[in-house]
C-alpha cells in the first residue's frame, strides 16, 4: 500500500494493479467482500458496486518486506520460519514447530499465543498446525474452523472436502481440473495415478504427495538455521543496554555446554531482540577466533550496542532475546582452569582485542596492510580488515632491497608548484600547501611507468624524487609525464613524506 | 631525591640502586626499559632506556615537523618490536587530522618495522582513538601501542598512563604541544638534515631530539640519526661529543647547532620533571 492517507478498515478497501482493460482488484478486505467485490474485478465496476470504496495501488515490494519482517518476528517461536513464495500466495509463512511447542505448553497454547499476538498487531490471521506443510497451508486457507490442529495421519480425511485450490496448484492446472469436473481434493485422492501423471504436469501429483506426507517438502528458512540456538522469554520487557547484555550472557552460558560437548567454538553469532511491538533487531557479531567465553561475547555485544545505539530503538522494551551461533568451528579443547588462573594464550588475546575494536569502531576502521605486486605506489599495498592469521604469510620485500619509500603516504597525490630544469632535471624549488621549500638535496629519479596492461587509458610515466629542503624536511615528489613524448607541460605532485 | 643524586655523582649508582630496591619493595615491580643504544642519551633516562609500562609523548616542534615526530615514534616502535616475541603486533591508532596522509607499509618496512605486524586503527574522532588505545593496552595483546591524536586532556593522559603501567606495555603518543599530561618522557622532535652515506644518498633519518621532560631523569638535546639499513639509532657525528649532549638548550636549535658549532650555553640546568 503506497498511500499515506489513513484507511478505515470497516469500509470497503481494495488494492489495485494495472491490467488489461484498466486497473483491477488485487486484494480486498472483508467489507469489500461483503459488498460483492472479488479479486480480478475491474476497479470501475467495483466503484459502481460499492460506494465509498477506498482504492490503493498495490505495492508488492512493500508487502514482501512486511511479510519478511513478520517472519523474522516469528523466529521467536522457532528458528525455522519460511515465508511463502509466489507459488504459495506470498501472504503467510510456515513455522516448523517440531520440538518447539512444548516450550509454550503444547501446540494449542502456542497457537493461541501466536493468534493473540498477531491480533494485537491488528493482523487477522488464519492458523493451522499439521504434520505436513501442504496440509497446514490447505487447512489455514480453506478450513471453516481455523485455527485447526490436525492429528498425524488424518491429512487425507481432512483435505478431502476442501476445494482443489487447497493443493497450491498453478492457475492453469486448477482451471483444467475444474473443466474435468474435479472440484474437491477428495475426488483426486482415490483415483489411479497414471492418467494424472500423463495428463498433468508433475506439479499436481507432487503437491498431492506433499500435502499427504508422501513426499518431503523442505522449508527454506528466512534466516539460515543456526547451529546452536538459545532463546529466553522475559516476564518484564527490558529497556536498558546493560539488561540486554546480562540476558545475552545468560544465553551464551546456556550454549557453552553444547559447544564444549561438540568440541566447537562460535565464530559468528546473531543476537535477536524481539521488541514488544513485533519489531525485531538483529545484531550480528563476528569473531576472529572461535570462542566459548560468555564474557567475551557479552563484551562484544556491549561494544556493538554502543556503536549502533542510534539505530537500535529500545521502544517499550524487548520481551524476548535469542542468541544463535550461526557459524561454529572446531576448537581445540583447553584446560579452562589454567586459562582462568593465568593469562590467556597470546593469539587469543590478540583475537579478542581485534574483535573488541571491530565491534566498537566498525570493521573498516581496524586494518592491516598487505603488499600487492605492483610498482605503482598507491597500488603497491592494500589495507584489508584485520584478521588474526594475516601476519603469518606475507611477503614484504626485504627492507634493505627496497627503494626509498615514504613513511607517510598521501593516498591522493597533491599538486605542487615546482621550478625544475626542463626536460628532466630535479626540482629546484617548490611550493606545497602554501609553503615554499628550497631544495638542497634531490635523489632520483626513480622512473615508474604506468601499468598499460591494466587500462587502455594512457597512464603517464612518473619520475619520483626524494627531496630534502634546507631545514631537513624530506618529501617524495614526482613529475607526471615525459616531456615531448607524453606531455608538453609536466605536472608535479607530492606523494609522500619521509622523516 | 633528584638533587641528592645529582649532587653526589660518585655515589649515584649506589643511590639509584637503593632507590629502585625500595620501590620494588614497596610493591612497584621494576619495569624493564628499552635503551636506545646511545649511552649519551640513555644516561638521561631513569632506567637507562624508555620504561616499558609508561606513556611516552612526542610532539613536533613546528607543525611541519609532524612527519619527523611520527618517524621518531616509528623508529622507537621498530627497535622495541625487534626485542619482543615475534607474534606480538604493534597497534597504530590515528585520529583524523592527526597525521598527514596515512602510514605506508613499504615505508614502515624500510624502517625495519614489519608491516605485517602492524594493526592500523583509524578512529573516527579523538575519543574513539583514546578508547582504542586504552582497550589495546588493557588487553596486553600488542607489544606496543602507538597513537596520534589531536587533543589529549590531563585526565585522559592519566588513564592512558595507568593502562600502560598495568599492562607493562609502552604507549608512544604523537600529539600537538602545549597540553599538560602525566607522560613519563616528553620528546620534542624537529627535522634535521640527514647526512648522506658514502654514495651521497640519504640512507637514514635524522632528527633534532629534545628530551623536554623526563620523570626521574634529565632533559637534554641530541641530534639523533636512525639508519634504515641496520635499524639502529646513532648520534650524528657533529654531536657525538658528550659535552654537547649534556646541555639542555631549550631554544629551537639554530642552524649552527645542527652544523656542529658549539651551542650557546644557556642557564644550564633545565627543569626536571
Amino acid at each position: 500500500m503506497t498511500g499515506h492517507e489513513p484507511v478505515d478498515p470497516d469500509q470497503p478497501l481494495v488494492l489495485i494493479v494495472d491490467a488489461a482493460g484498466g486497473p483491477r482488484i488485487a486484494a480486498l478486505n472483508e467489507a469489500a467482500e461483503a459488498a460483492g467485490l472479488a479479486i480480478q474485478d475491474l476497479l470501475a465496476d467495483a466503484r459502481a458496486k460499492a460506494a465509498s470504496l477506498q482504492a490503493h495501488r498495490a505495492d508488492p515490494a512493500a508487502d514482501d518486506a512486511a511479510l519478511r519482517r513478520l517472519a523474522l518476528w516469528a523466529t521467536r517461536y522457532t528458528p525455522t520460519v519460511s515465508p511463502w513464495g509466489e507459488a504459495d500466495g506470498a501472504d503467510g509463512f510456515f513455522l516448523d514447530v517440531t520440538g518447539a511447542a512444548h516450550l509454550f505448553g503444547g501446540e494449542e497454547r502456542l497457537l493461541a499465543d501466536l493468534a493473540a499476538r498477531l491480533d494485537r498487531f491488528g493482523l487477522p490471521a488464519r492458523l493451522a498446525i499439521a504434520e505436513t506443510a501442504g496440509a497446514a497451508w490447505a487447512l489455514a486457507r480453506f478450513h471453516p474452523a481455523a485455527p485447526v490442529i490436525l492429528p498425524a495421519g488424518a491429512e487425507a480425511q481432512a483435505l478431502a472436502p476442501l476445494p482443489v485450490a487447497a493443493l497450491r496448484l498453478a492457475p492453469d492446472t486448477r482451471t483444467t481440473l475444474r473443466r474435468l469436473g474435479f472440484k474437491q481434493v477428495g475426488a483426486l485422492l482415490d483415483k489411479p495415478r497414471a492418467p494424472f501423471a500423463a495428463r498433468f504436469a508433475a506439479e499436481l501429483l507432487r503437491r498431492l504427495d506433499q500435502a499427504l506426507g508422501r513426499a518431503a517438502e523442505p522449508l527454506v528458512p528466512i534466516v539460515a538455521p543456526p547451529v546452536y540456538h538459545s532463546l529466553r522469554y522475559l516476564i518484564e520487557p527490558i529497556v536498558t543496554q546493560a539488561a540486554v547484555v546480562a540476558v545475552a550472557t545468560r544465553l551464551m552460558k546456556d550454549l557453552v555446554h553444547a559447544l564444549v560437548r561438540d568440541g566447537a567454538g562460535a565464530r559468528a553469532l546473531r543476537l535477536s531482540l524481539y521488541r514488544v511491538d513485533g519489531e525485531i533487531a538483529l545484531i550480528d557479531i563476528g569473531l576472529t577466533l572461535p570462542t566459548r567465553s560468555a564474557e567475551h561475547v557479552a563484551r562484544l555485544i556491549d561494544l556493538k550496542l554502543e556503536r549502533i545505539a542510534e539505530i537500535v530503538e529500545f521502544g517499550f522494551g524487548f520481551e524476548a532475546l535469542g542468541l544463535a551461533i550461526t557459524t561454529a568451528e572446531r576448537m581445540e579443547p583447553m584446560q579452562t582452569d589454567a586459562a582462568a588462573a593465568g593469562e590467556a594464550a597470546h593469539p587469543e588475546r590478540c583475537a579478542a582485542l581485534i574483535d573488541n575494536l571491530r565491534q566498537r569502531l566498525g570493521p573498516r576502521r581496524v586494518r592491516q596492510l598487505k603488499p600487492v605486486a605492483s610498482h605503482i605506489p598507491e597500488r603497491a599495498e592494500t589495507a584489508c580488515a584485520a584478521a588474526n592469521e594475516a601476519w603469518i604469510d606475507q611477503t614484504w620485500p626485504a627492507p634493505g632491497e627496497s627503494r626509498p619509500r615514504p613513511l607517510l603516504f598521501l593516498p591522493q597525490a597533491e599538486p605542487a608548484d615546482v621550478i625544475a630544469e626542463v626536460p628532466e632535471g630535479p626540482p629546484q624549488r617548490f611550493r606545497w600547501r602554501g609553503e615554499i621549500h628550497g631544495v638542497v638535496h634531490a635523489q632520483g629519479p626513480e622512473r615508474i611507468a604506468g601499468e598499460w596492461w591494466r587500462s587502455r587509458a594512457l597512464q603517464p610515466t612518473r619520475d619520483y624524487y626524494l627531496i630534502e629542503d634546507a631545514v631537513g624536511h624530506r618529501f617524495w615528489l614526482y613529475r607526471e609525464g615525459l616531456y615531448g613524448r607524453e606531455t608538453s607541460a609536466a605536472r608535479w605532485f607530492v606523494h609522500g613524506l619521509f622523516t | 631525591m633528584l638533587s641528592v643524586v645529582e649532587n653526589r655523582p660518585g655515589n649515584r649508582a649506589e643511590i639509584v640502586h637503593e632507590l629502585r630496591r625500595l620501590m620494588a619493595w614497596g610493591g612497584v615491580a621494576e619495569a624493564h626499559a628499552l635503551p636506545f643504544g646511545l649511552p649519551a642519551l640513555d644516561a638521561h633516562l631513569p632506567q637507562g632506556g624508555l620504561t616499558c609500562g609508561a606513556l611516552h609523548e612526542a610532539t613536533p616542534e613546528a607543525p611541519s615537523d609532524l612527519p619527523a615526530a611520527f618517524g621518531f615514534i616509528v623508529a622507537i616502535a621498530a627497535t622495541m618490536l625487534a626485542r619482543m616475541p615475534p607474534d606480538a603486533p604493534v597497534l597504530f591508532v590515528t585520529a583524523p587530522g592527526a597525521l598527514i596522509g596515512r602510514p605506508y607499509g613499504h615505508g614502515l618496512n624500510r624502517f625495519g618495522l614489519d608491516p605485517g605486524r602492524v594493526i592500523l586503527v583509524e578512529a573516527a574522532d579523538d575519543r574513539q582513538a583514546l578508547w582504542a588505545m586504552e582497550e589495546a593496552l588493557r588487553s596486553a595483546a600488542p607489544a606496543a601501542v602507538a597513537g596520534a591524536v589531536g587533543k589529549l586532556d590531563f585526565r585522559a593522559s592519566q588513564r592512558l598512563h595507568f593502562a600502560a603501567l598495568e599492562s607493562a606495555r609502552p604507549l608512544l603518543l604523537l600529539r600537538p604541544p602545549g597540553m599538560p599530561s602525566v607522560a613519563v618522557t616528553r620528546w620534542r622532535i624537529a627535522a634535521a638534515r640527514a647526512s648522506p652515506d658514502r654514495f651521497g644518498l640519504i640512507a637514514g633519518s635524522c632528527w633534532r631530539v629534545t628530551l623536554e621532560r623526563c620523570r626521574n631523569g634529565r632533559p637534554g638535546q641530541w641530534l639523533v640519526e636512525f639508519d634504515h639499513a641496520s635499524h639502529r639509532f646513532s648520534l650524528a657525528a657533529a654531536l657525538a661529543d658528550p659535552a654537547f649532549s649534556r646541555a639542555g638548550s631549550r631554544k629551537r636549535g639554530s642552524e649552527n647547532f645542527s652544523r656542529g658549532r658549539k651551542p650557546r650555553w644557556r642557564g644550564d640546568r633545565a627543569r626536571a620533571g
